[in-house]
Parts: C-alpha cells; sequence; structure tokens
C-alpha cells in the first residue's frame, strides 16, 4: 500500500519534470472551465462535422439546382421552388402514404404481438429466461444479413416461408410470389420488420410489466378485481408509458426505415413499396437530383422531429397520470 | 364481521418453516394483534388468512365457512400492506372505488359515491378526493389504503404493519384514528406490528410470536404483568426489562428453580445511599428525555435501567443502594415461575 503510494507519487513527479515548463504554465493558467471545455472538445468536434455539418449544407443545398454527378455546373439559386415542386408531387404524396401505412402497420403487428409475449414471458414460467434468448435472436441480426436471408425464405420455387404457407393453407408453394406481388409485397416486408423488431417491443414492455411490484396485484386480488380487470386497470395503464416509448422508438426507425426494404424488393414491383427513404435513395443517387432531394430530406427530418415531439408531450402527460 | 378460527396452521418456504402449529380465534368485533420481531411468521399469518399463501397444514374458518382452498377474492377479506399499495394512475376517489366497482357486489354509481364519500370522511381524506394517489404525502397515501380497506365491509380487516412507514407523530395520530374507527364499526382486525406501543394501545388481545409459534395471547394487561416466558417479557416494557442473576440484588422471597430475574422498573426500589459503602451500586449516566429519565445503575458491574422521575435529585456517580420487589422469577428452560 505504502509503496504502491510512493511509486504512484514517483511517477507524478518524474511526469511533472518531463512536461516542458512553458506547457506547464500554460496548464496552470487555464480555469477549471476551460480544462472542462478541453476535454468535451473532440466530441464536439466530431459532432460538428458528421452531424451538424452536413445538416447545414443539406439545408443550404435544398434552395439549390446543385447535381453532385455535375460538380462543375452552374448552381443556381432557387429559393423555395424545390419544397413547392415537392409538396405539390402526387409521387411524393404516395411515398409519404406508403411509409405512412407501413409503419402503421409493423408498429402495431409489433406492439399487440410484443406486448403479449412480454405477458407470457413475465409469468415466470419454467425456462423463461431461454426463451427469452431465444425471442431476441432476430433482434441481434444486422438488417442487410435478415433482408438477405428472407430474400431466399420468400423464394417462391425453393423458399421455406411458401412451403409453410402451403403446408397450413394448402395452396401451391409456388402460385404466389411474396416480394414480386403487387398486393403481396409490402406485407412481406410488414412480416420481416415484425420478425425482427418485436423482440424489441418485447424487451421494452418486459422492462415495464417487470416494473409493477406484486403488492399491486395482491391488493387487486383481496379487492376481488377479476384477472380481467387486473389487467386492464393495473397492467396496462401501468405498462403504458412503456409500450408508448417502444412505438415511439420503433415509428422513428420504421419512418427512415431503409436498408431492408432497399434489399428486399429496392421499392418494387413499380413504385409499390417505394417509402419516402427509398423515393430519396432514388431522387439523390439514381437521378442525381442533389438539390430537391436535400429539400426532401429536410422535409423528413422536419416531419419526424415535429411527430415525435407531438408524441414525446403525450408519453409526458401519460407518464404524469 | 365474523369470528376468525386458525387451526393447526403450518407454512414453509423451502427449507425455513415461516408458521408452525398456529392456533388462534379472533373473536367478532375482536382487535388482536400480532408483535413479534422480523421473520417471526406475523406476515405469513396475515398473507394464510388472506388467501394470498396456501398453507401446507393446518385450516382456516372465517365464520362457519371453511376457507383453507378458497382465493382471495372469494375469502372476502380486506387487507392494508406495509406499502402502500395504492393504484398509482387513479385518483383518489377512484382508488376506494375500487372494491366496490366489483361485479360481485353490483352497486349502483350514486350507492358508491355515498360510500367512498363516508369512508373519505372517516378517514378524513375527504378534501382531497380528485387528487391523484400519487401526488399525496405518506400519512394521506395510508390514510386511502385504510380506507380502500373500510369501504368494503369484509368479515375481517387484516393490517400488515401498516403504520410503520409513517413519521412519529402522524404514527401516533393514526393509532388513535385506527382504534377509533375499529370501536365505531365494530371491526374484527387482525393486526402486525413490531412496535410495542401500537400492539399496548390498540390491542383487545396481544399475540407474541417468536420463530413461527404463537407463544402467548392474553390482554396487554396480562401480556405485560404475567408473560409466559423470557422471550415474551423482553417483547414489552419500555426500557427493556433488566435480566439479572438470583443474589446480585436483595429480594424477599425467591421460589426455586430460579435462574434468570426479570425487573421491570416497578420491580425495582433505588435509594439514594449515605457512602459507596452502605449502597450496592452507584449512578452510572442519566437520559434525560424531558417527562422521563433512564437512570442506568451500575450494581458490580452489570448494568441496570430504569425510568425515573427527572426531580428524583439523582445525579451520576451518586452511591445507591438497590433491591427488587416482586420481580418476575424464570427457570432453566425460560418459562415464567408462577407459584412465589
Amino acid at each position: 500500500m505504502n509503496n504502491d503510494t510512493g511509486m504512484i507519487d514517483r511517477a507524478a513527479t518524474m511526469a511533472a519534470k518531463a512536461t516542458p515548463p512553458r506547457l506547464v504554465r500554460r496548464v496552470r493558467g487555464l480555469s477549471d472551465k476551460a480544462i472542462a471545455w478541453l476535454f468535451i472538445a473532440p466530441t464536439m468536434l466530431l459532432l460538428l462535422v458528421i452531424n451538424i455539418f452536413p445538416l447545414i449544407w443539406t439545408i443550404q443545398l435544398s434552395f439549390t439546382n446543385y447535381r453532385a454527378n455535375r460538380p462543375n455546373a452552374e448552381v443556381v439559386n432557387v429559393g423555395l421552388r424545390n419544397y413547392e415542386r415537392l409538396l405539390t408531387d402526387p409521387d411524393v404524396w404516395i411515398a409519404m402514404q406508403t411509409t405512412a401505412q407501413f409503419v402503421f402497420w409493423s408498429i402495431l403487428l409489433q406492439t399487440v404481438i410484443g406486448f403479449t409475449l412480454a405477458y407470457l414471458i413475465d409469468r415466470k414460467f419454467r425456462g423463461h429466461a431461454f426463451w427469452t434468448t431465444v425471442i431476441l435472436i432476430p433482434m441481434m441480426l444486422s438488417p442487410a444479413v435478415v433482408g438477405n436471408f428472407w430474400r431466399f425464405l420468400y423464394q417462391p420455387q425453393i423458399g421455406l416461408f411458401n412451403y409453410i404457407v402451403s403446408f397450413f393453407t394448402g395452396i401451391e408453394p409456388s402460385s404466389f410470389e411474396m416480394l414480386g406481388s403487387v398486393s403481396l409485397a409490402p406485407w412481406s416486408i410488414v412480416i420481416v420488420d415484425t420478425w425482427m423488431w418485436t423482440p424489441y417491443v418485447m424487451l421494452i414492455c418486459l422492462a415495464g410489466l417487470r416494473s409493477i411490484p406484486d403488492y399491486i396485484y395482491e391488493a387487486a386480488e383481496v379487492d376481488r378485481a377479476s384477472p380481467w380487470r387486473q389487467f386492464w386497470s393495473i397492467t396496462v395503464p401501468m405498462a403504458l408509458p412503456f409500450i408508448m416509448l417502444a412505438v415511439l422508438f420503433r415509428g422513428i426507425e420504421n419512418f427512415k426505415m431503409f436498408d431492408m426494404v432497399n434489399l428486399l424488393t429496392g421499392g418494387g414491383p413499380g413504385s409499390i413499396t417505394e417509402v419516402a427513404s427509398i423515393t430519396l435513395k432514388r431522387q439523390a443517387f439514381e437521378a442525381w437530383r442533389t438539390g430537391p432531394s436535400s429539400a426532401f430530406a429536410i422535409i423528413l427530418f422536419v416531419a419526424v422531429f415535429g411527430l415525435a415531439n407531438i408524441y414525446v408531450k403525450a408519453l409526458n402527460r401519460v407518464k404524469q397520470r | 364481521m365474523a369470528e376468525v378460527r386458525l387451526e393447526g396452521l403450518g407454512k414453509s418456504f423451502g427449507t425455513s418453516r415461516a408458521v408452525t402449529g398456529m392456533d388462534l380465534v379472533i373473536a367478532d368485533g375482536e382487535f388482536v394483534v400480532l408483535l413479534g420481531p422480523t421473520g417471526a411468521g406475523k406476515t405469513t399469518t396475515l398473507r394464510l388468512i388472506a388467501g394470498l399463501e396456501r398453507p401446507d397444514a393446518g385450516s382456516i374458518r372465517i365464520g362457519e365457512e371453511d376457507v383453507t382452498g378458497l382465493s382471495p377474492a372469494e375469502r372476502d377479506v380486506a387487507f392494508v400492506f406495509q406499502q402502500y399499495s395504492l393504484y398509482p394512475h387513479l385518483s383518489v376517489f377512484d382508488n376506494l372505488a375500487f372494491p366496490l366497482k366489483s361485479p360481485a357486489r353490483r352497486w349502483s354509481a350514486g350507492e358508491i359515491d355515498a360510500r367512498v364519500r363516508d369512508i373519505a370522511r372517516m378517514v378524513r381524506i375527504d378534501h382531497k378526493l380528485d387528487s391523484k394517489s400519487t401526488k399525496l404525502s405518506g400519512g394521506e397515501m395510508q390514510r386511502v389504503a385504510i380506507g380502500r380497506a373500510l369501504v368494503r365491509e369484509p368479515s375481517i380487516f387484516l393490517m400488515d404493519e401498516p403504520l410503520s412507514s409513517l413519521d412519529a407523530k402522524l404514527r401516533a395520530d393514526l393509532r388513535l384514528e385506527l382504534k377509533r374507527i375499529q370501536s365505531e364499526i365494530g371491526a374484527t382486525l387482525l393486526y402486525v406490528t413490531h412496535d410495542q406501543i401500537e400492539a399496548m394501545t390498540m390491542a383487545d388481545r396481544i399475540g407474541i410470536l417468536a420463530e413461527g409459534h404463537l407463544t402467548q395471547i392474553g390482554s396487554p394487561r396480562e401480556i405485560y404483568t404475567a408473560p409466559a416466558n423470557l422471550h415474551v417479557a423482553a417483547r414489552l416494557g419500555h426500557p427493556h426489562i433488566n435480566l439479572i442473576k438470583p443474589g446480585l440484588l436483595p429480594c424477599q422471597s425467591m421460589p426455586d428453580g430460579v435462574r434468570t430475574i426479570g425487573a421491570r422498573t416497578e420491580h425495582i426500589l433505588v435509594e439514594a445511599a449515605a457512602s459507596v459503602a452502605q449502597g450496592n451500586g452507584r449512578v452510572d449516566w442519566i437520559e434525560h428525555l424531558g417527562d422521563q429519565n433512564h437512570l442506568h445503575i451500575l450494581v458490580d458491574g452489570q448494568k441496570i435501567t430504569l425510568l425515573a422521575d427527572p426531580y428524583s435529585g439523582f445525579k451520576a456517580g451518586d452511591p445507591v443502594s438497590v433491591s427488587l420487589k416482586q420481580p418476575l422469577f424464570f427457570g432453566a428452560d425460560d418459562r415464567r415461575i408462577t407459584d412465589v
């Protein structure tokens, strides 16, 4: 112990001696606040460079006709025309609707299934820890991997999915094409997204359910509340802030959902699964209309930001009840 | 209200036996307090009666009915938990109305409203009926919890240290109110505590629990003046009963086979001695409690603590002569020797 402190002291003295006198003077002259800034400066700098700067640049580009594939062409400031065009373009609104429908259905399914699973796991049956882990596996995979292997599962000739459906319904497996059919393609994405992210919703709901103390249920039991009434008057209201939080996280994620859709359908067939992020990618990196696509990105950003803010206010109201 | 009868009740958790061979009859309208240290099986006894635990042995009868195998809802008991077990998202009114809205009752909205307001007045929370239950202070929450038990008119009230999480002043107030309410409505009440003042002031009968056994049950007076054994004697009395070897202090008559003498303040005579040689002890130190003093006396190296009048005039270091006056005698098996 004594030896240790001695060593640390010696090391400190050596370090002090090795520091150039000018630096010592400079560091000693700094206030605590300045030193604090010195410590957070690298992170702040990084955030500025990779987050704030691109955002500001995108805003600036959204008012121009800039094209990234013609860097030498003359850049004209077009004012609000990009925004005007986008907001009156029916294709953009269709993409928005597609996104909204996609967000709605996948969140609905994920919440219902996730909460049900959490409710079952919370019963603490034998092996519930094992099943929790099993259920969580899809969530741990990379979306790119998930997209690729579901493409195989959806294959009409060799895909397992079609065979399982045919096993239960008797429909010929090669008679339908999940990714190629106009009516089925949106659902194929909803199914994959639900498969992958339901565990995440379950995990958050489980935390909510575990936060409800047993004695509340015992009090209700003594008060002669039926299991049904206990569920609706204790479980749901007390877990609601957690459920809403899960919906918020999934909502934001799904709004900007790109990789899985891109891998599974690429927005097709036609533009039936073309969610906003796919439209954006086509505009920006296929048509190279950098200016208008920047405007589109800003519109999406404001929409998500605004919706999330309204939602967080609602969430806080629920929490304060 | 009804009589509650426990016969040979037993419950183990794994290898530890929480309650063994419990026989207890709580008469209709009686206030019984179970007193014991942590882990004595008090709470388990309550939970067994409520049906929140299933007994391994024995039976529970409420009124005429054997309820041993019934669910909590079928037993018609009310339970007040140690934690404020309010429904946090509901208002005070809705918390109080919760048990009345059970479909088993079929009360109309008007009846529920009238009943809730009555009870809220009784537990003095009627000014907060619209508040959220999470916005209340500890004392108010526990009033609501007690009120929620009272609205029901159950066959028995079970209360598990309902006042233990409150501060001393509030505890004293609610203690009085609880006793008032109980005698007002003639409730059968089984109350668990480790606070001897609560037990002494509220109970018609006190049951002393130790390691899952009911050691003794009787009126507070009986338990205090005629404890069955050393353990019971040590549960009651403040300051703590003095346990001394026979022969340490002079005593007029002593039965045979005494191993320990239990002496409370009223069993000890202290007189000022002129000198150290004339006395048999000296005042070690004095604790001033305001209305009373705790006098700590050293006799042959053993400390004896008793209550004293603050105006008795003793000072630390004073020589005193100490003797015993009809103390409690305990034999080798720790049981009290009754034939003095």
